[in-house]
């Protein structure tokens, strides 16, 4: 049975699930069903959950096991005709940044899923190596590999390497 | 099989650190955005409705226990 704060424990991850689920399937539609399908499943099985751990974690891996059971044929078909999340959601910042986080977002759908989602878990939800491999159901060796890869596909795909000097490159340093 | 090119082939070459240190600029610029976004609704308001549903089955269950005893007496006669 869930705890008495349970509840409100859930309801503080949902801003995180949310982004993780979005940038797991490209999809904004497909995210939603997925954290609704997530929250259900964590009420459900409560239990389950270890007090002391952590509960993102926890969500995070159910959320993902949903997605690869159940869902990842689904984006594929609909990440395209879904207006992209980008676009459907507001960008702080000005005209100039909006581009920069564009470009970064269409070079993130090009790396592989496997490294997408390991760069989103470590470089952007905070979780340490041992969570990351822990949700992925891999070692921390090819975590860390993962991550290495990504980045060195990222920096290949908006021209970062060798001094030059592109039009990506200077939006990219403006946005930092 | 050559295992030093191999494992050349697999493992990228290490990226300029002001790149890396770029690259991960933008992606908590990028998560940012989508951390921020506003969220539906619906998803307090489900999380409301479980709790609702659990709080009945439990009120539900207290009373069943509470009237077990006169349920008894009454069985017996």
């Amino acid at each position: 049975m869930p705890s008495a704060s349970f509840k409100d424990d859930l309801l503080a991850e949902i801003k995180n699930l949310r982004a993780f689920a979005i940038s797991l399937s490209g999809s904004v539609t497909l995210a939603d069903d997925l954290v609704q399908e997530s929250l259900l499943r964590a009420w459900s099985n409560s239990e389950k959950f270890q007090p002391g751990t952590s509960l993102r974690a926890w969500l995070f891996t159910i959320l993902r096991n949903i997605y690869y059971s159940n869902y990842r044929k689904r984006a594929r078909e609909v990440q395209d005709s879904d207006g992209f999340y980008a676009r459907r959601l507001t960008v702080p910042g000005d005209q100039e940044s909006h581009l920069d986080l564009e470009d970064f977002r269409q070079a993130m759908t090009m790396l592989p899923p496997e490294q997408r989602e390991v760069l989103t878990l470590i470089g952007a939800s905070g979780l340490s190596y041992e969570e990351a491999a822990t949700i992925c159901e891999v070692g921390i060796g090819t975590i860390k590999s993962r991550l290495s890869r990504a980045r060195s596909k990222l920096v290949e795909l908006l021209a970062l390497e060798g001094g030059s000097d592109t039009p990506v490159e200077r939006k990219i340093r403006r946005a930092g | 099989m050559d295992v030093t090119r191999a494992n050349k082939a697999e493992e990228p070459d290490t990226p300029d650190p002001k790149a890396v240190e770029a690259i991960g600029r933008a992606l908590a610029a990028h998560y940012a955005a989508l951390v921020q976004a506003p969220v539906p609704d619906k998803f307090a308001e489900l999380l409301a409705r479980l709790e609702a549903e659990l709080l009945t089955r439990l009120e539900i269950e207290e009373r069943e226990r509470d009237l077990a005893p006169q349920r008894r007496r009454d069985a017996l006669g």
